[in-house]
């Protein structure tokens, strides 16, 4: 019950956090448009960055003032280039909760909740939540040599019937 | 060379050492069988179950096995316990994980490296090259449910289950079946593995959540119906 609680507020700030990874990847792209159009601008003003439009003055103080590059360092403000961000902290009714995202070629590829405190004070590490996992995933392993078999205690009596008997018996 | 030989009412396979070395393991194993084991009415436990030996005149080792197991319940939220429903004092599903360190450590000192020690289904291993464990199929006992790559630090493989030997898992009183039939851990050390495996079968989902939360362990669990959970270690430990 309480789990599914402390689940329900990860994936709510969860949300929160793509939404605005979405609404930032939006900002790049509209960026990115507006580099493009404003580009001959910036080589001509070159240095003066006062008169650059907001979005590509990084860019008009590179050496190169091609302008090709703005679009990268106006990225960190919107959260979209490859990196790791957290996430701001969320009070819930067991603790705060943050939530941290890696973003690798534009995509998030790995979701963590930095930390939690429950309501005895203990910190709580959820990425090492247990999920479902398919049958298919694990049978897929079976094929493998293995030298030993784990399983819940067996008597004396029934490891002789047993994998490890056989294992034991080859001389693995 | 692999050798076998029983003792606390199981096998023990342990291979990568010399027949002294397995001598000398022998003989802890039968230490703690011959103090812990309920069913041997000669053992220092059994005598205490009785009522024929206080806990007060009982051994330091039986003394400080007692307090290991009642400082992992405290740390389970009593779901791993040493004190039966019935009254009687039971550390079988902490002294076996403790005779498996011992050995461990035994045999370490004696200067082996590549081991591996299996006891009843729970596995120790020692070693820097990876081993791969089956892990078994609680529906089909002859099959494998999967098989999983162990590396060190993660040396201590545990599976416990409601199915075999009830493993001494009490359910708090409650008369429904466990949700989970087989759950294993794999830690970096044995006795941790041990006690969590039968702390989640004891506390269930819940149980699970709050063990993978404070303990840096993998845990694959399968329920009564053949679904699986498995935290991210084990999917990354299955073998190829």
């Amino acid at each position: 019950m309480r789990t599914r609680a402390v689940l329900s507020s990860i994936f709510a700030s969860l949300g929160v956090l793509v939404i605005g990874w979405q609404a930032g990847n939006a900002a790049v792209q509209s960026a990115t448009t507006a580099t493009s159009t404003t580009t001959p601008t910036t080589t001509t003003t070159g240095g003066s960055s006062g008169t650059s439009p907001s979005g590509t003055s990084t860019g008009s103080n590179t050496t190169t003032s091609t302008g090709t590059t703005t679009a990268a360092p106006v990225a960190p403000t919107t959260g979209a280039t490859d990196g790791t961000y957290a996430g701001s902290t969320v009070n819930t009714r067991f603790g705060p909760v943050q939530v941290q995202v890696t973003i690798s070629s534009g995509a998030i590829t790995d979701v963590t909740a930095l930390q939690l405190t429950n309501t005895d004070g203990r910190s709580v590490q959820i990425s090492n939540y247990a999920s479902p996992i398919l049958a298919q995933e694990v049978l897929s392993s079976q094929s493998a040599q293995v030298s030993n078999v784990g399983g819940a205690t067996y008597t004396s009596q029934a490891y002789l019937q047993s994998l490890q008997s056989a294992l034991d018996q080859a001389g693995f | 060379m692999r050798r076998t030989f029983e003792t606390m009412g199981t096998v023990v396979s342990l291979e990568g050492v010399d027949d002294a070395t397995v001598d000398e393991v022998k003989r802890i194993f039968a230490s703690a069988d011959s103090r812990f084991s309920l069913y041997r009415p000669e053992s220092e436990l059994a005598r205490i179950a009785s009522g024929e030996l206080a806990m007060m005149d009982s051994s330091v080792e039986l003394r400080t096995a007692y307090a290991d197991a009642l400082a992992w319940s405290s740390l389970t939220s009593g779901a791993f316990s040493p004190n039966r429903p019935d009254g009687v004092i039971d550390l079988n599903g902490i002294v076996k994980a403790q005779a498996m360190q011992a050995a461990g450590e035994r045999i370490g000192a004696g200067g082996w490296r590549d081991w591996t020690l299996n006891v009843g289904g729970d596995i120790l291993i020692s070693g820097s090259t990876m081993q791969t464990t089956g892990i078994i199929d609680p529906f089909d006992r002859t099959k494998l449910l999967c098989a999983l790559e162990l590396r060190p630090p993660r040396v201590g493989v545990a599976t416990s289950g409601s199915a075999e030997r009830g493993d001494h898992i009490w359910l708090g009183g409650s008369t429904e079946p466990a949700e989970y039939v087989q759950v294993t851990v794999v830690a970096d050390d044995i006795v941790t593995a041990d006690v969590l495996a039968t702390a989640i079968v004891a506390g269930g989902r819940s149980g699970l959540d709050e063990i993978t939360g404070r303990w840096d362990v993998d845990v694959l669990a399968v329920d009564r119906a053949g679904a699986m959970v498995a935290t991210p270690g084990i999917r990354e430990a299955l073998a190829a």
